[in-house]
């Protein structure tokens, strides 16, 4: 799968198919870097756009005002936006479950309004575009592309190897505890305030270098889309709907929301059914909820080894009996 | 000077009377069935189309229709309850959280499809008529939607004191385990209070029509004030959620007097970060009644 991945844009060079894809890569890595704080460690934000916003202006501001490139204005988006995770933490995680949610999506509320509103410092609500500065790989602009989309997917790699690192590792372990019992957590001595602190810098650090990204590929930038409401729904909706707390169940669904809605965007146009986009996903939330709570993964996987299992040739009398339900004979 | 207060106040405290009900709705949901609901704000918004279209369509007067948005409201939540809010009890914040945020996307936008984003108002023969109190002007419709409100908060206590159902509902929100044991129905208790909770909800989205455009995400606004409303109010506590309504109404009015038109938000996080810092437990305590 990686390596078609990785091939993908050989074969394909439909523009709309690559930007597709990338949206699919762009949204599971900011789903992936969601799950660490919201599938791990189950504390879940709704306002992670204020990340993402952070590290695409910070890379704007840097770049526009300062020649610095992008590439450097990633990094240290990503590290003011894992800075802001701090007071906001401090502040949000006083709060639990519903509340801690409802705080989120007012801190990312905030910063819009604050960089609408402040518009010497960074263009209000006019926004800005960067310089189209033609094929400059070191300033992150590129002819063709493709090139976006392997950075697109590299961002998801990265993504991927930290959530997976994580997974394996003690704090992963401590993640899960705090995850799903936050008070026995406590009670065997797991650092719970420090723990969630810690994974809060990481998930906000990748969402804000998505943000750079972002801003990158679409070479616009302004508060109502940069902290924009949507981009918090997503990275919680594709998480939820792959499945939460899992390795790779952003990237599921991802893959199964964003090219609907792209191609239902493309179909409808937008302009008479601006509400279509979300009451679809709301929809597929409210059903996934009910039906698979955690996620589509789980029935993916039980559908691949279905599949699996039914197309092997049938094996011994005790290998059958050890198939579902086969009642125990001999 | 004064007077300037004075309006303000006064104002603040009659808007406060639909953040109360708000409130209230979202409060005695979070003590009984311990959802927090994230569509409260929605079925607001459907109470005022309610009223809306009955104004337009049968000319009846939007706190009449009262009477029609209360009891359909109710019975919306009685199905709520029913067929989503039943099926993610047991599962924990996450599936409970989104079930009812994605609700509130399904229902906005719904209304966003039926409805256009247009403002829609109504006006009624007092949508501009004012009461003089000395120097204070009171608008009649909001005080109109003050007064009921508020009676309908007295009326949702004394059911809650004094009828059984309401102690029965009481009980299973101070201990849901212990009050089975003592032979009350879960599910008929939860879908009573989310019944309630709908009804006062639609109840505020009608007394809003008078003075209040409705358009499909009305409800985001309201619904974030009752939220810090029902937590500095303690969670639960229905007498708390009142004040606290009236305490943000009195805030948000006062904040836009004195610091700036826009300062809604603001005057709302600070006043959740202020309860967080120095009354964490709300007014009353933790005591979830």
């Amino acid at each position: 799968m990686a390596l078609a991945a990785i091939g993908l844009p050989l074969v394909v060079t439909n523009a709309f198919a690559l930007d597709i894809c990338i949206r699919v890569f762009q949204f599971a890595f900011i789903g992936v870097a969601w799950n660490l704080l919201g599938g791990y460690a189950q504390q879940l934000s709704l306002g992670h756009a204020a990340y993402f916003g952070l590290g695409a202006y910070t890379s704007t501001l840097l770049l526009i005002r300062a020649g610095v490139s992008p590439w450097i204005g990633m990094i240290a988006g990503g590290i003011v936006a894992a800075l802001a995770s701090l007071p906001i933490g401090a502040l949000c995680f006083r709060l639990s479950g519903p509340y801690f949610a409802i705080a989120t999506i007012g801190t990312a509320q905030t910063l819009m309004l604050l960089f609408l509103k402040f518009r010497d410092f960074a263009w209000g609500a006019v926004g800005t575009t960067i310089p189209n500065l033609g094929n400059s790989p070191l300033m992150m602009q590129f002819a063709s592309k493709a090139t976006y989309y392997y950075l697109a997917l590299g961002l998801l790699a990265v993504g991927l190897a930290i959530t997976y690192w994580v997974g394996r590792s003690w704090l992963g372990y401590y993640l899960v505890a705090v995850g799903e019992d936050q008070r026995a957590a406590e009670a065997v001595g797991v650092n719970v305030p420090r723990i969630k602190r810690d994974i809060y810098l990481v998930s906000a650090f990748l969402t804000g270098l998505a943000g750079t990204f972002y801003v990158q590929y679409i070479y616009f930038i302004d508060p109502n889309t940069a902290f924009s409401f949507n981009v918090s729904v997503e990275a919680a909706l594709v998480s939820i709907v792959g499945g939460i707390g899992t390795l790779w169940g952003p990237v599921l669904g991802s893959a199964l929301l964003e090219p609907a809605s792209a191609l239902l965007q493309s179909w409808l146009g937008g302009g008479a059914h601006a509400g279509v986009q979300l009451a679809l996903y709301s929809v597929t939330l409210i059903v996934v909820i009910l039906w698979r709570p955690t996620g589509l993964l789980g029935a993916v996987t039980e559908a691949y080894v279905w599949i699996v299992r039914s197309t092997r040739p049938p094996a011994s009398g005790a290998g059958r009996a050890i198939r579902k339900g086969a009642p125990l004979d001999g | 000077m004064t007077t300037v207060v004075a309006q303000a106040v006064v104002n603040g405290l009659l808007i406060g009377g639909i953040y109360a009900l708000v409130s209230v709705g979202v409060t005695l949901i979070f003590g009984v069935v311990k959802i927090v609901n994230f569509a409260q704000g929605e079925f607001v918004m459907i109470g005022m189309y309610i009223s809306y279209w009955l104004a337009t369509l049968i000319r009846l007067d939007p706190v009449v229709s009262l009477v029609v948005s209360m009891p359909a409201l109710f019975v919306a939540g009685l199905l709520l309850q029913k067929f989503l809010l039943r099926r993610v009890l047991g599962l924990g914040d996450m599936p409970q959280i989104f079930l009812t945020f994605a609700l509130s996307l399904l229902l906005m936008n719904a209304a966003l499809l039926l409805f256009t984003a247009n403002y829609r108002t109504i006006q009624t023969a007092y949508t501009f008529s004012a009461l003089r109190l000395g120097p204070l002007y009171l608008s009649v419709p909001r005080v109109i939607a003050f007064a009921l409100a508020m009676l309908l908060g007295a009326a949702l206590e004394v059911f809650l004191r004094a009828t059984d159902l309401g102690k029965a509902m009481r009980a299973a929100a101070q201990n849901r385990e212990v009050a089975m044991l003592m032979g009350v129905n879960p599910d008929r208790v939860f879908g009573v209070a989310v019944g309630l909770a709908l009804a006062l909800a639609g109840a505020a989205g009608s007394l809003l029509m008078p003075f209040y455009p409705a358009y499909p995400t009305v409800g985001q606004q309201f619904v974030l004030f009752a939220f810090v409303a029902v937590v500095l109010g303690t969670l639960g506590n229905v007498r708390g959620a009142l004040i606290a309504g009236l305490m943000m109404g009195l805030a948000e009015s006062l904040g836009v007097q004195f610091v700036g038109a826009d300062s809604g938000l603001i005057v709302v996080f600070a006043l959740l970060l202020v309860t967080l810092a120095v009354r964490p437990g709300g007014l009353y305590g933790g005591e979830t009644r």
